[in-house]
């Protein structure tokens, strides 16, 4: 035990990429282990859960949760952290807000077992067994926790302090929000996004931007886009324009279109919703005057066509913290 | 924020359906600490002094009206508001009136909506802010597109009053189609003649200074909104000066060429420098740049360039103005007021009538033209081989009260058919005249008198006929025919063609730049077509005459008087315009500069700050249809009054 305020850092329903990107902070990682007791994270260190059991209330001075509510032991690690933790930061896209995780809510739970379980060409399950929570077995009653039907973000199932974006956060914004808890100075309000900008992606992004019309949507194989260009106006779907800024504009610096893991822009509740009416904005209609009605619904629609996957395209990272949250119907 | 709910029982027209106590006991439960009263007649007098003295006793600062539509009382109660001190945007009224108590049957259902759309305002109305009403500078001048009747009238009369008034006027005379008219329906009268005291007003006398002419004009583009427009005029050149000139016409007869003159629909030839026809005004030739030997040699080298107009010209060779170039102009006005008149259907359209075919078929205009005495024949009526045709038949309905063609009846052919037919026989005693009609439309009470002197003559014939459609016309040497179903056969001379009247065929053109809509016959389409057709959908665009409806001289002048009250009553010199806060604003903070919102707006009030980096809001140009809020990815735009927070606010308590 030391003095240092200690600082943890837990994973749910994540890919571990987040941890990765903690240790992206290269030698600053001394740096934080020289102020803080780094005492719980189940990929590198080997903290049991009864010893945070055991631990005072409100005894671990920073938790960064990354990963989003999927199963039983999710929800019961985030109350215990919760309880066990001064500041409980949502760390990365998938507790903010699902994230990839979360795209599984366009399915429900049977339909998911039937696919990793039974369908998938590379399991051999002859007798259709499925996850239970409880089960007999030559030893004994084994307890698997229980798999939701939906996933939630980490702040609808307790309550979280600070929101930092990204999928994962840059390590230089992970670091900031560091140096500012070092720093003493007062932090944000409760419930902010931090460790990322107030903005759009466009803000950091230097390509050069006219007034948007767009005729043709393309995949991202399909062309390769100028390189000056607003990548949007040359028909690749960036979701730079409905992104909180913060990355660095990293994506469309190489080409690539944004893909908005950095989740909404501040202020904006829905950001496949945004980014739907954005898209509608500038879709190019500029030639259907005097067009029959079914000629303008038939022009609309061979563009809108050209977006496959919507849902998996504009709630890539923020369905489970959307206003849509998951399919509620076949 | 205190809160307050006042629900009007609009006598008994709400609490018959809905039991005021029911709403306030439920509303109570649901809003702790909500005030709610109900009131008999809130918009009453007394109802108003009750409101105005309940605001400043109890202290509310926020308020749901639970009454009518707003558009019935929603100024009248935010102008309580004001009086009792507070801003009248903390309001928010919902139509319990027509919306629950005059549609829903059941009285418990007709309750829990009330009820529902209640909460829901309360919600909405806590996050309301005050906003403020701005005033802003206008122009009380005009632009008036179209010198026809309508627009010199709407023009002559504004500047009676006092404004300034630009003209813009595409074809290279004043005066619209009347002018090319011997005669007018129904007294006779010389349609020159007629307008003159109007266009001598308008470009010599006591208010003439206050007119602007502006001939081979078109509206190039427009920005701005009701009290500020810019309207952008391309003006092409006339090649000669208009204020030079002395119109002696010296210059035309040595001109060396020649083509057919459009106003004359082609029958007759203009030189490259001439009138539009005997009588235009502004009393100006004009050169046409596609015929004129010196417009289209100027660069070549060695050739002498042709001087003839030069030459003859007595005032000086700096009348021409070979040089002139095409010219944008802008003019700043509050108001523009589209008069720009009407154009004939297509005869071809219906091939049977044998029009632009068979020689000696004319439509109304051609007609018109032959039958004016600056027209092509000097108004002598003559077939093409030459001789005075004895026999006539007029077709009324060409294309008219047709699905497959107009489906309207323009109201004015039958008039000018029987002008023609007075006409005729005043020149032709002896003609034979058939009238071919589908329906016979003569109304007003000046319009009978034409058509009795048709009925009363003994060499007239009136044919009535099921399907214009079903007539044929053929020729036969010198001699045409028209068949009746393909049966009966009628010899005639000439066939004179009265089609349906349609729009001058820019108004799609005009309505793009203007983002006016059209009606389903390409008119522009009117506000009201009853209450308000002298208005456009777009506010501060007024039309007049038979560019948004066929109709006559009589009418078409008396709407360029009501546009010129739409524009007296709307924009009063010295007044301000106060700018509803309802509008849509940037944080220039958070703005990053996409450009997604620029190309939505429709009244064209966002521009981009390129050193900035951000979008701006014209806040006089926007009209605060929230559009570009809807549109902007990052929610950097926020729409006065009807913000995220109080729409899902209000959506949540409905859904709650």
């Amino acid at each position: 035990m030391t003095g240092k305020p200690k600082i943890s850092m837990y994973w749910a329903a994540s890919c571990g990429g987040c941890e990765i990107a903690l240790v992206n902070i290269n030698e600053k990682i001394i740096d934080l282990d020289a102020n803080f007791d780094f005492m719980f994270c189940p990929c590198l260190l080997d903290t049991k859960k009864q010893e945070i059991k055991e631990l005072p209330d409100e005894s671990i001075f920073i938790t960064f949760f990354n990963g989003g509510i999927r199963t039983e032991e999710n929800e019961e690690m985030a109350h215990l952290l919760r309880k066990k933790s001064k500041i409980l930061i949502a760390f990365g896209s998938c507790a903010y807000e699902g994230c990839i995780p979360a795209l599984a809510n366009l399915s429900s739970r049977e339909e998911l077992f039937k696919t990793v379980y039974l369908d998938n060409p590379s399991i051999d399950n002859p007798h259709g067994i499925l996850p239970v929570p409880e089960s007999d077995v030559a030893e004994g009653e084994l307890e698997i926790p229980l798999f939701y039907d939906t996933l939630r973000t980490l702040s609808q199932v307790v309550d979280v302090d600070y929101f930092i974006p990204g999928c994962p956060p840059e390590p230089k914004q992970i670091w900031k929000v560091v140096e500012l808890v070092l720093s003493g100075a007062s932090l944000p309000p409760k419930k902010s996004v931090i460790g990322a900008g107030k903005s759009s992606v466009c803000e950091e992004c230097d390509r050069k931007k006219s007034e948007k019309m767009v005729e043709k949507f393309f995949r991202n194989y399909e062309i390769i886009p100028e390189k000056e260009k607003c990548l949007l106006e040359q028909g690749l779907i960036c979701m730079g324009i409905a992104t909180r800024d913060g990355c660095g504009a990293l994506c469309p610096k190489v080409n690539m279109p944004c893909t908005g893991c950095y989740g909404p822009p501040e202020g904006v509740l829905d950001q496949g919703a945004k980014m739907v009416s954005a898209l509608g904005s500038i879709i190019d209609i500029s030639d259907i005057k005097g067009l029959s009605e079914e000629k303008i619904i038939e022009k609309i629609n061979s563009t809108i066509e050209s977006i496959p996957d919507p849902a998996g395209l504009f709630y890539k990272y923020s369905l489970a913290d959307s206003l849509l949250k998951r399919r509620v119907a076949q | 924020m205190k809160t307050a709910v006042y629900f009007c029982n609009c006598g008994s027209n709400i609490s018959e359906k809905i039991n005021p106590e029911i709403v306030e006991n439920t509303v109570k439960m649901n809003n702790p600490g909500i005030v709610f009263k109900s009131y008999g007649f809130l918009c009453s007098e007394e109802g108003k002094e009750f409101l105005k003295k309940d605001i400043e006793d109890s202290g509310v600062n926020a308020l749901v009206i639970s009454a009518c539509s707003p558009r019935d009382h929603e100024k009248t109660f935010m102008n309580v508001l004001t009086s009792a001190g507070l801003n009248p945007y903390m309001m928010q009224m919902i139509n319990v009136r027509e919306q629950v108590a005059w549609v829903t049957e059941d009285k418990d259902r007709a309750a829990e909506k009330a009820i529902n759309y209640i909460n829901a305002a309360i919600s909405r109305v806590n996050l309301q802010e005050p906003l403020e009403n701005k005033e802003i500078d206008v122009s009380p001048n005009a632009v008036v597109v179209g010198a026809g009747p309508a627009g010199l009238k709407t023009a002559l009369s504004l500047a009676e009053a006092g404004r300034k008034v630009t003209i813009v006027e595409k074809s290279p005379f004043i005066g619209g189609l009347p002018v090319r008219y011997e005669e007018i329906f129904p007294n006779m009268e010389c349609g020159p003649c007629m307008l003159e005291p109007i266009m001598g007003d308008a470009l010599h006398g006591n208010s003439s200074e206050n007119i602007e002419f502006l001939t081979l004009s078109e509206i190039d583009g427009v920005v701005g909104s009701y009290g500020n427009f810019t309207v952008k005029i391309k003006r092409s050149p006339r090649y000669v000066d208009i204020e030079k000139c002395i119109g002696c016409a010296e210059c035309i007869e040595p001109c060396p060429v020649s083509s057919g003159n459009p106003f004359n629909c082609g029958i007759n030839k203009r030189k490259a420098v001439d009138f539009s026809f005997v009588g235009a005004l502004p009393n100006v030739p004009y050169i046409n740049a596609e015929d004129c030997i010196r417009l289209n040699n100027k660069f070549k080298n060695g050739d002498v360039l042709c001087r003839s107009c030069i030459d003859a010209c007595p005032v000086g060779e700096d009348v021409f103005k070979f040089d002139e170039k095409e010219e944008i102009l802008e003019r700043n006005v509050g108001s523009i007021i589209l008069a720009t008149g009407s154009d004939l259907y297509d005869c071809a359209k219906i091939p049977s009538l044998g029009y632009g075919k068979i020689s000696d078929v004319y439509n109304s205009m051609e007609f018109e033209r032959i039958l004016a005495s600056n027209g092509p024949t000097e108004g002598k009526i003559k077939t093409s081989g030459g001789k005075e045709p004895r026999s006539f038949a007029i077709v009324h309905c060409v294309g008219s009260l047709d699905e497959n063609h107009k489906e309207y009846c323009s109201g004015i052919c039958c008039e000018y058919a029987f002008k023609f037919n007075h006409i005729i026989r005043n020149k032709i005693p002896s003609a034979t005249i058939y009238h071919l009609y589908k329906e016979m439309v003569i109304p007003g009470k000046e319009n009978a008198g034409l058509y009795k002197h048709a009925a009363e003559d003994s060499n007239t014939y009136f044919i009535r006929i099921n399907d214009i459609n079903g007539i044929t016309v053929k020729e036969e040497g010198d001699k045409k025919f028209f068949y009746i179903d393909g049966a009966e056969k009628i010899s005639v001379d000439a066939v004179i063609l009265c089609p349906a009247s349609v729009p001058g065929k820019d108004t799609g053109k005009l309505a793009g730049i203007l983002e006016t809509s059209l009606d389903k016959n390409g008119f522009f389409e009117e506000l009201h077509s009853r209450t308000d057709a002298g208005r456009s959908k777009i506010k501060g665009i007024y039309v007049a005459g038979s560019c948004h409806s066929p109709m006559d001289i009589k009418e078409a002048m008396s709407e360029g008087i009501g546009a010129t009250g739409y524009v007296l009553s709307g924009l009063v010199q010295g007044k301000k315009l106060s700018i509803d806060p309802i509008t849509a604003v940037v944080d220039s903070e958070k703005c990053s500069g996409c450009k997604v919102c620029i190309s939505v707006c429709p009244y064209k009030a966002i521009s981009f700050n390129e050193e900035k980096e951000i979008s701006i809001i014209n806040e006089l140009l926007c009209q605060g249809c929230g559009t570009c809020a809807a549109a902007c990815p990052s929610a950097v735009i926020k729409a006065n009054g009807f913000t995220n927070e109080e729409i899902f606010a209000e959506i949540h308590a409905i859904l709650a």
